[in-house]
């Protein structure tokens, strides 16, 4: 794990002293003290504020399915720089060049079957979790099965997080503080913004994080070009070689293109579109599939080439100084502690702060992501299914509750976690064996539950179960059974000869692919056909996924959004909302049809706004006036009045006086 | 690390990224056809579809064009 762990020692090995010196004297700056825990202060009080929004447990896993695409994007770009990205991207591009960064901008490749597949399932059948949607397309057993695993995996990750972020944060303390002090200090902040915040202060704290991780990063690199003299300056320094964008094909066993391909660009990026609950969750916060399709496309169309430079220049600059001065940045430099060398050499006291600001917002946005896909997974696939064995009946308000305590508690576990890796490395490294062994059934299932038909329950239990039998024996077996397919790839080290203890490192995931695709093909092959009710669950009834959505014919004709007021009205069912007839012309709107409503002010992306179904028309118009308005004129006409249910208006946390806008949903 | 790189390490990974890479694309497009998932008449899924493919071809040219860029500026 590339971590700042004992940075100061390496920066010290590797002869780079005075900025070791500088990194610590850092530490006992009151600026950067002031930086730090002011940013601290802000996570915390993100929490506290955005409390209020959370009235059901759908509000708390999913931000009220209410959010515009843009908040979403910059959020999914927090989640997805992982905790340890800037130490662990800037080391493999000091090592490797501009390819060190290639696993940022190889994604798009199954976009197709997530924009058009998965999202729309997930969000059209309002699956709440991976396991549930395992249960719905296969059975219970398979369902508890990916629940054990799911929850086994992000406990486990959540330590790994916390540990990081302690060890990060360690050198530049000092001694006085304790590893263990720090991950209480770290999981208490975390803890705290998402028990009592939920997705709304996640996504919200995410939105800070995001910007405050982009920018670092790009500051750096303009700092670094302008130590360069410029961009021309810096280009030229490196060797071809180092620039090229993708690495060597397969000579390198410890970093080859072909193997990070099947790897991250395969298995890593279905892995994270279609099994990462923190990611559905995400989605399902979008206020439409539409917007989910759009933060999707953005983040990786646009947020990740830039994510990819701001966690990776670091690497760049830093090997650009070393040709130029290799006293200042050595050689023979620890990878991983480039990123501190560098920002160090090219940031002030006061920027060094912001610069472990942004690494801790790395830090924790991964880690507030995980605990509240934790307690989602807990409250749904283990507390609800145990409740309704025993035959007990509990409303929202008690799963709310359930699912605050359930956040508080994978906060402990985490913390637990993380002191038994700080204590045994092999614990560590048996979650690095868990996660690599059991995920890629996992991902195998989804794929082919969503995308093949026939594919059946056997075939889902010989993918998790051969599969993994599969993977271990290709751990044992490597030369037999990974090298046919390694692409050439050798199993011994360039440099020594000797042979690897662990070969195949990356390429190996091809075999796991192969291991888990083909265990579930060839069963269901050989079994019979289901005749399970599968409508919505494929790719291929969307239609009717969104029927079911609606509870009806969905209304696809062109309308143009309202801007009205609001007056509450208590007589109206739960959910509705009436408007006058001119709108609901204008809006193309029918009974029944869904609608959103949401305050004028777009910078809120959402914040106050709620869901609805149009129940009728009310009778506040003048005489027909407004639907002699040509449809196309779409005048924004602020006498409008949008009556809101009871529900709808305390969902929506809309405020006095402000103006709504009004859609029609379909 | 100074010498000039030949075909096989510059472009190969380049078009093996785009060529395997874009069989996956091109398979997961026509499922989505096949699928009706991608509704053509339907005026949002015709503007989704255009953006797949510029996806596509966006990634191709910018690893197109650092790896031009590389070898040749």
């Amino acid at each position: 794990m590339a971590m700042l762990s004992l940075l100061m020692q390496h920066v010290a090995q590797s002869g780079s002293d005075a900025a070791a010196a500088a990194a610590a004297d850092a530490g006992s700056s009151p600026i950067f003290w002031f930086i730090v825990l002011g940013y601290f202060a802000v996570v915390l009080g993100f929490g506290s504020y955005f409390a209020r929004f959370n009235k059901s447990t759908s509000d708390f896993f999913f931000g009220g399915r209410r959010f515009s695409w843009w908040l979403i994007t910059m959020s999914i770009v927090a989640t997805g720089v992982g905790s340890h990205s800037f130490l662990k991207y800037s080391g493999k591009s000091f090592e490797h060049g501009f390819s060190g960064s290639m696993a940022y901008m190889n994604d798009w490749f199954f976009m197709p079957l997530f924009i058009f597949g998965w999202l729309p399932i997930i969000y059209y059948m309002k699956v709440r979790s991976i396991p549930e949607y395992f249960e719905r397309r296969f059975n219970a057993k398979v369902r508890t099965l990916a629940t054990g695993v799911l929850l086994m995996y992000m406990l486990g990750y959540v330590g790994i997080g916390l540990l990081t972020m302690a060890k990060t944060l360690g050198p530049i303390l000092g001694d006085s503080w304790s590893l263990m002090e720090i991950i209480w200090v770290v999981a208490v902040v975390a803890g705290v913004y998402i028990t009592f915040g939920g997705q709304t202060a996640v996504i919200f704290t995410d939105l800070l994080q995001g910007f405050i991780l982009l920018f670092a990063g790009v500051i750096l690199f303009i700092l670094g070009l302008n130590w360069f003299g410029g961009f021309d300056v810096f280009w030229n320094t490196l060797p071809t070689e180092f620039k090229l964008p993708l690495s060597n094909f397969n000579d390198d066993p410890g970093f080859n293109f072909v193997g990070i391909f099947w790897q991250d660009a395969v298995a890593g990026s279905i892995g994270f579109l279609f099994m990462n609950q923190g990611l559905v969750m995400r989605f399902l916060a979008c206020r439409s599939v539409d917007h989910g399709r759009k933060a999707a496309a953005f983040n990786i169309l646009f947020a990740l080439p830039i994510s990819a430079i701001a966690v990776s220049c670091a690497g760049w600059i830093g090997y650009g100084m070393m040709t130029q001065d290799p006293t200042l940045v050595s050689p023979d430099a620890d990878p991983d502690t480039v990123f501190v060398i560098v920002t160090r050499i090219l940031t002030t006291k006061a920027g060094f702060g912001f610069f472990v600001a942004a690494v801790t917002a790395a830090l924790m946005s991964t880690v507030d992501t995980l605990i509240n896909a934790i307690s989602a997974v807990f409250v749904n696939d283990v507390y609800e299914p145990i409740s309704k064995l025993r035959g007990i009946q509990h409303d929202d308000k008690h799963h709310l509750k359930v699912a605050m305590v359930a956040s508080a508690g994978a906060t402990v576990i985490g913390v637990g976690a993380a002191w038994s890796f700080s204590l045994f490395d092999n614990l560590y490294e048996a979650h690095g064996f868990f996660h690599s062994t059991f995920t890629p059934p996992l991902v195998a299932c989804i794929f082919m539950g969503i995308f093949w038909r026939r594919f059946n329950t056997k075939g889902a239990m010989a993918t998790f179960l051969a599969g993994t039998v599969m993977i271990i024996l290709g751990r044992l077996l490597p030369h037999e059974l990974i090298e046919p397919i390694a692409h050439g790839v050798p199993s011994i080290d360039p440099e020594t000869g000797e042979a690897l203890s662990a070969p195949f490192k990356y390429i190996g995931a091809l075999y796991n692919l192969m291991a888990c695709f083909g265990s579930g093909i060839v069963v269901t092959l050989l079994t019979n056909k289901e005749n399970k009710d599968l409508e919505g669950l494929t790719m291929f009834s969307l239609a009717a996924a969104r029927r079911m959505f609606k509870g009806g014919e969905p209304n696809d004709r062109v309308g143009f959004p309202q801007t009205v007021t609001y007056e509450l009205d208590t007589s109206l069912p739960l959910g509705a909302i009436r408007m006058s007839k001119a709108a609901m012309v204008h809006l193309a709107a029918e009974q029944g049809d869904l609608a959103y409503i949401c305050d004028k002010r777009k910078w809120l992306g959402g914040l106050r706004s709620a869901h609805a179904y149009f129940d009728g028309v009310h009778g506040f118009e003048e005489a027909g006036s407004m639907a002699k308005q040509p449809a196309s004129e779409q005048s924004q006409r602020d006498s409008d009045v949008v009556l809101l249910a009871q529900d709808v208006y305390d969902h929506g946390h809309f405020l006095p006086g402000k103006l709504l806008v009004v859609e029609k949903e379909f | 690390m100074d010498e000039y790189p030949d075909f096989d390490r510059a472009w190969l990974p380049y078009i093996y990224l785009y060529g395997v890479g874009g069989i996956f694309f091109l398979g997961g497009m026509l499922l989505v056809f096949k699928s009706k998932a991608c509704d053509w008449t339907r005026a949002s899924h015709r503007r989704w579809a255009k953006v797949l493919i510029f996806g596509y071809l966006w990634y191709a040219g910018i690893h197109g064009a650092l790896t031009y860029s590389a070898l040749n500026v």
